[in-house]
């Protein structure tokens, strides 16, 4: 460029390479095969059903955070930080997996132990553990979907344990 | 119409929790990919990019082709990863296409990541069909880089719309100021 107008926006106009690396350079259209898609489909179906073992052991970490809020009481703001990261990691795919009873305790759990103020007290430890019991009784009982009369009956007893918390 | 052939394909995974990583590096296996790199977190993704730059081949990858990480991650999370990508010298491709995976769909968070420069967003649950059709608008529909003093990263314009009208954008191709590089 011989102006010495500064320049005020560059486009970069690349070569499609990756095209070139995955549908070769003749001419027309490629896809994806159906059949690749189902048994794509398929291994992440099959992954799913390790999903409840994936959220148990998440379960027992989180218990170990919750017994060390109870032993030390001067770790808890570290412990309610592992927990609140365990609990955004569970929210995410509980509904992929048919547990979307997971993904809204996990977030109620998650928000229950975001920015949490000042001193932590017992019964907000024991709030974990309520959130902690509804989750450990999903997965126990397989209680996929929306869980019907079990899954209502979880929520109720979980949001009543928060109501009284709030209460106090 | 033939199958696109994933084998030398060199994707990067970021993902901290650690089944939905299985998850998707199995995914992206069984449709083909040849090479998946999984990664914890950004810290450990920019220690893998900075490696393809400074020694690729003594871990044996001499380019990654796309990234896919998720965005929250501790300690480094996607969008300074991403950042780090678009940005910063050591980068080893500050033009390569970055999805970013989330379960944050808000339009403000959204427009954030348009903003830093991503390519495309997987939104949590995803299905194999999402990751298909990423993978696929990727591959189909490159766009190009624009870099002015505000913005760097793929044009944020992705569609050609008819303007009802006088056109009033004020600078083409030719328009002095303006750089087109090629490559």
């Amino acid at each position: 460029m011989a102006s010495n107008t500064p320049v005020i926006v560059r486009f970069y106009r690349f070569q499609n390479k990756l095209k070139e690396k995955t549908a070769g350079l003749a001419p027309g259209n490629a896809s994806i095969s159906v059949e690749a898609l189902e048994a794509a489909q398929e291994a992440l179906s099959k992954m799913s059903e390790d999903y409840p073992d994936w959220v148990s052991s998440i379960i027992m970490k989180l218990q170990e955070q919750h017994g060390r809020c109870v032993d030390t009481p001067e770790m808890r703001r570290d412990c309610f930080e592992e927990i609140n990261h365990m609990a955004h990691d569970m929210k995410g795919q509980g509904g992929t997996f048919g547990y979307p009873l997971i993904t809204s305790f996990a977030d109620s759990l998650y928000g229950f132990t975001t920015s949490v103020a000042g001193e932590i007290s017992d019964s907000q430890v024991e709030l974990i553990k309520a959130h902690l019991d509804a989750m450990r009784a999903v997965i126990r009982g397989r209680v996929s979907g929306d869980g019907g009369e079990i899954g209502l009956k979880l929520t109720e007893s979980l949001g009543a344990a928060i109501e009284s918390y709030e209460a106090e | 119409m033939s199958d696109y052939d994933f084998d030398r394909v060199n994707i990067l995974l970021a993902e901290d929790s650690q089944f939905i990583r299985s998850l998707l590096v199995n995914s992206l296996k069984v449709l083909g990919v040849g090479n998946v790199y999984p990664v914890e977190h950004g810290g450990d993704a920019i220690t893998f990019l900075q490696r393809v730059k400074n020694e690729p081949m003594k871990i044996g990858v001499q380019n990654i082709d796309i990234v896919i990480s998720n965005w929250d991650m501790h300690p480094i999370d996607g969008m300074m990863f991403l950042r780090w990508v678009r940005r910063h010298k050591d980068s080893p491709n500050r033009f390569v296409p970055f999805v970013m995976i989330t379960s944050y769909t808000e339009p403000e968070r959204i427009k954030q990541a348009r903003e830093m420069g991503i390519s495309d967003i997987l939104a949590k649950p995803f299905t194999i069909k999402n990751i298909g059709e990423k993978l696929v608008s990727i591959i189909e529909r490159p766009r190009q880089f624009v870099h002015t003093s505000e913005f760097f990263g793929p044009d944020r314009r992705r569609q050609k719309l008819e303007i009802k009208g006088a056109e009033r954008r004020l600078l083409t191709d030719k328009s002095e100021g303006v750089e087109v590089i090629r490559g």
